[in-house]
């Protein structure tokens, strides 16, 4: 770290990779989607670091995460459905790679899989309060929602992942 | 919803203060009063060991390692892979191949330092590296996606 105790950008990628990747996967779910999503976050990073008030660097690197994947899930929202999709790997899914067979033999996959069902905001304030540890305050101002509305959706979310896995 | 009043005391069941009352976000009149209204509520007693239980499915998760050379790759280029700039999410797996070939050249760069007269390379590896970038297909296992680089070497004496 410099001397101003704001990271470089190979600081964040080394020594951060892991926790953003960790939020990353548990939001998308999947291993694509959080590298795109990794990738996304980091070209912020790199624009936002100037800006960068040192604290925590983890709590910042989650905000960003959760915000550029909510963004893209609304934007995947309001994009009209591909009748007959053009990319064959849209019809035939490639196979995992080893990476991605390895981390599902690895991990409890049902409780994955109850996660990605959730509606998108009830996963965010999930994983921002279970994942990265964040309070509810800090939840609400990192989404732009009252503190009730974060402790109603994780109050929620909770409920649906009990039930989907009862 | 629960619905506290200002003693701390509520109306009807706890609802999403019992994951609050979990997390430590209740202030400390309206925890003790959820405690007592536990005390003799079998249901809210029931959804509290519910909600409790689905959070220590959540906070037991491993972290996920992402696959190998993701970062490096990434730290070689010295700027990420813009998905706007350079298509979509396939862009990873093209990339996957550069990552392997970049290895490889890393390696062959190391042994050729580590040897005792070092001798030139041409192509240099950088440009391998662009060459094989360019050709690499997408859904070819790595192997493969090393097999069409197509880029005349020669090792000098």
């Amino acid at each position: 770290m410099s001397g101003s105790g704001i990271p470089t950008w190979e600081e964040v990628a080394r020594d951060h990779g892991r926790f953003l990747y960790t939020v990353a996967y548990r939001l998308t779910g999947n291993s694509d989607d959080a590298q795109d999503l990794v990738q996304e976050v980091l070209l912020k990073v790199r624009r936002g670091l100037e800006t960068y008030v040192p604290g925590s660097l983890e709590g910042w690197l989650s905000r960003i995460t959760t915000n550029t994947f909510l963004d893209d899930t609304r934007r995947q929202r309001r994009r009209p459905v591909d009748l007959l999709p053009e990319d064959p790997d849209r019809v035939v899914p490639p196979s995992p790679g080893a990476d991605v067979a390895l981390a599902a033999e690895a991990l409890p996959d049902h409780i994955q899989d109850a996660l990605r069902a959730l509606p998108t905001e009830y996963r965010a304030a999930i994983i921002m309060c279970d994942v990265v540890g964040l309070s509810y305050q800090e939840i609400g101002d990192a989404l732009d929602v009252p503190v009730g509305t974060v402790r109603s959706r994780i109050h929620r979310g909770r409920a649906l992942l009990r039930k989907a896995l009862a | 919803m629960s619905r506290f009043g200002t003693d701390g005391g509520f109306a009807g069941h706890l609802g999403d203060a019992l994951s609050a009352l979990l997390d430590g976000e209740l202030p400390a009149a309206q925890a003790e009063g959820a405690r007592d209204h536990l005390a003799v509520c079998p249901d809210c007693t029931r959804e509290l060991a519910a909600v409790d239980q689905a959070r220590t499915w959540v906070r037991t998760l491993p972290p996920v390692d992402p696959p190998f050379g993701f970062y490096e790759r990434m730290l070689l280029d010295r700027q990420p892979v813009l998905r706007g700039a350079l298509g979509d999410r396939a862009t990873l797996r093209r990339r996957a191949g550069v990552a392997a070939f970049g290895a490889a050249a890393a390696a062959v760069t190391v042994l050729g330092i580590g040897s005792p007269s070092p001798r030139p390379v041409s192509p240099s590896v950088p440009r391998l590296v662009e060459a094989h970038a360019t050709s690499a297909s997408v859904g070819a296992d790595l192997l493969s996606k090393l097999a069409p680089v197509g880029v005349p070497v020669s090792f000098g004496r």
